[in-house]
């Protein structure tokens, strides 16, 4: 696991993006990505590998293949962080509506 | 789930003093954080570049916590953007005292809409990623991110806990 590289740096490049969308229809080889894509495969391994040390894909061999495939835990992170930041917000915006309703009373 | 946070909220009330209530600390005090705890501000400049340092402290006497915004844009009574983290007590930033896996910086964009007497505030949230380079990259690719993830992800959650 990179230390360095976050899911969110991670995701924030298109390709990368694209191929984190295109895995959710299912794992698929470098190849398939890189033609889905239209992409140049090199190119496609060079993301791969940062999606993967970021701890978003994992890689296993299949024959003489490797597949690669989304790794759940960071997404369900990700959602962790976005709904703790939701819960805090929303409770502030409502003592705000209390407050405002008190200073034009 | 989407890699941005959205919140709407109708205020009964005119957008210049909600705005107020965002920009002012006598007026931030008594709402922005948990009732009861202990809101301090260290520091109050608001204008692009500025800071806004500010500790609060649990009622039941748990750690102190102190959080720094940065403002990047502000346009009286419509709009502020800024970021915000955890810090320490001089400035620096810290990682998140509730998860030590995300410390990160967010832009926060405020915008501030009146009809008829009532104030509608939309927040933004999206997060920054640590380094300068990640965040030109997080921001050159943001709207691809935003279009690619919203309301999507949700289905993405679903189908990865299966």
């Amino acid at each position: 696991m990179g230390e360095n590289i976050t899911t969110w740096s991670a995701l924030a490049e298109p390709n990368r993006l694209h191929i984190v969308e295109l895995l959710r229809g299912g794992p698929l080889t470098v190849g398939e990505i890189a033609e889905r894509l239209g992409l140049r495969q090199p190119q496609v391994s060079k993301h791969l590998r940062v999606l993967s040390d970021s701890g978003l894909v994992e890689v296993y061999p299949r024959a003489n293949r490797r597949i690669y495939k989304l790794r759940p835990q960071p997404f369900l992170e990700l959602n962790d962080w976005i709904h703790s930041f939701r819960t805090i917000w929303e409770g502030r915006l409502e003592r705000l509506d209390d407050y405002l309703r008190e200073l034009q009373e | 789930m989407s890699t941005q946070m959205e919140i709407t909220y109708t205020f009964n009330a005119p957008r210049e003093l909600v705005f107020k209530a965002f920009t002012e600390s006598q007026h931030l005090r008594n709402w922005w954080g948990p009732k009861g705890w202990d809101f301090q501000v260290a520091k109050a400049d608001f204008q692009p570049g500025g800071v806004f340092h500010y500790s609060q402290k649990p009622a039941d006497g748990g750690d102190i916590m102190w959080v720094k915004f940065e403002y990047s844009e502000i346009v009286t009574s419509e709009k502020i953007v800024y970021t915000s983290f955890f810090s320490d007590e001089e400035g620096n930033v810290v990682r998140a005292p509730f998860d030590a896996n995300w410390p990160l910086k967010t832009l926060n964009t405020l915008t501030f809409i009146e009809d008829k007497g009532k104030t509608t505030l939309t927040t933004i949230i999206v997060p920054v990623s640590p380094t300068e380079e990640e965040y030109k990259t997080f921001f050159s690719s943001r709207e691809i991110v935003q279009d690619g993830f919203s309301g999507t992800y949700d289905q993405l959650a679903e189908y990865l806990k299966i």
